[in-house]
């Protein structure tokens, strides 16, 4: 789990997890809409700084009242993808059925309270380090080239 | 630098992001910090410098409008920057952020510090560097991939808008030069050869007024690495350079004969 906040925003801690070998990605897409964070396939992010730059758009787009979904957390899906389609965004960066690599990311305001465990305790997988290292070897090139084209 | 402009981005960026004047524009004030926007600090090496650049709301201009303006000359810089770094070959400095409502937009920092304070690498300088010895491989070389640099751009059918020797920036590529193009602030995308010729046109000028006794050689090598990029694309590529080299000989001529008569 890495947890941290940007220099410009410290008012948000952000909280990422990645997760190898997920077995009940089936139940966690039906949950999606319940769960305090968004659940983005792994396939499609490549870089921290991938996920990142989406996540200080975010922010920013917050603060200027310019949010187009319906939380933090899924508008920085939307924030990841090159168009503006929301349905799109999330067919292409959120999780599937078979996503078996899922990134979990919570944006919360620090005056909101949050369990850090619970990613921990709904995911049935093994957690890694949200590192450069571990998203290069599991990210599909395929995949980030008809996202990100 | 206006104290209270560099307050303003004080203020905006937090004391988490100390900031460095380095240029004050008509358009933009540009910034040099140490802290990323967004990444990680375990990714950002100490060292590591970015670029602010700032566009300051302009008092004399109603409210609305310039939010809007900034809004749209930010976004446009922007967009641009993008698609030009997804061009192979064609150097530019990397988009890393950008903020439409405060007309901010956040940059690698390309250059270094030439030897023995010859300033900043910029291509103006690097000229002034080597003029003792104007003519050497490296200064024709490093023209050469400037002028690589510009094909690249036209070819591609995007202008810069405000070639000058201080828009080019060299960086170094072990024993010699890369020439990067920046401030896109005046770019556009365009498949006028008018837009490029006068490009080309503002280039030269710049070279001859700082660089007089060798301006005709540096702009010839300059027009060969242009040339070459569009040599190599075919047939097409020759027509093509032919209407470049012909509009920017009349826009040279143009502009001769505007500063005879003005
Ligand atoms: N990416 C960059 N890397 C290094 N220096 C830059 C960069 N962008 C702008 N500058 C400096 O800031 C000045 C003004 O920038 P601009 O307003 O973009 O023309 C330039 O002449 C450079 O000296």
């Amino acid at each position: 789990m890495l947890v941290t906040s940007l220099p410009q925003f410290h008012e948000y801690s952000i909280y990422v997890y990645l997760f190898c070998d997920v077995k009940n990605s089936a139940e966690l897409r039906g949950k999606v809409a319940e769960l305090p964070f968004a659940l983005i396939d792994a396939s499609a992010i490549c870089s921290r700084e991938q996920l990142f730059s989406a996540i200080y758009k975010t922010i920013l787009e917050n603060t200027y009242n310019r949010i187009r979904t319906k939380s933090l957390n899924s508008e920085c899906i939307l924030s990841l993808s090159p168009t503006s389609n929301i349905g799109e965004a999330f067919r292409r960066f959120g999780i599937n059925e078979h996503s078996s690599n899922i990134v979990c990311l919570a944006i919360v305001p620090k005056s909101d309270a949050f369990d850090s465990n619970l990613a921990l305790k709904v995911v049935d997988g093994e957690e890694l380090d949200f590192s450069d290292e571990n998203l290069a070897t599991r990210f599909k090139i395929d995949v980030i080239k008809k996202v990100c084209y | 630098m206006s104290e209270a402009i560099v307050e303003q981005v004080k203020k905006y960026l937090t004391g988490s992001i100390p900031i460095t004047p380095i240029s004050q524009g008509a358009e933009a004030v540009v910034f040099t910090t140490e802290v990323h926007p967004y990444l990680p600090k375990a990714d950002n090496q100490p060292s590591t410098k970015y670029i602010i650049k700032y566009r300051p709301p302009k008092q004399y201009r109603h409210p609305t409008i310039d939010k809007t303006l900034t809004k749209h000359r930010t976004l446009s810089e922007s967009r641009i920057l993008s698609k030009l770094s997804s061009l192979p070959g064609l150097n530019v400095p990397k988009l890393i952020a950008c903020d439409v409502y405060n007309g901010c937009i956040w940059l690698e920092f390309l250059g270094e510090n030439l030897p023995n304070g010859a300033g900043f690498s910029n291509l103006k300088n690097f000229l002034w560097m080597n003029s003792s010895d104007p003519y050497n491989k490296t200064v024709e070389s490093t023209l050469f991939k400037v002028g690589e640099q510009i094909g690249l751009l036209h070819w591609n059918d995007y202008c810069h808008g405000d070639l000058t020797t201080s828009n080019v920036v060299l960086v170094r590529d072990g024993e010699s030069w890369a020439p990067h193009l920046i401030d896109f602030g005046l770019g556009s995308s365009s498949t006028l050869v008018e837009d490029k010729g006068v490009d080309l046109y503002v280039l030269e000028r710049a070279i001859v007024s700082t660089h007089s006794s060798f301006a005709e050689k540096y702009n010839k090598w300059i027009i060969e690495g242009f040339s070459s990029v569009y040599q190599s694309k075919g047939k097409k590529g020759n027509q093509k350079l032919k209407d470049v080299i012909n509009r920017f000989q009349d826009v040279r001529l143009r502009g001769r004969k505007r500063s005879m008569i003005g």
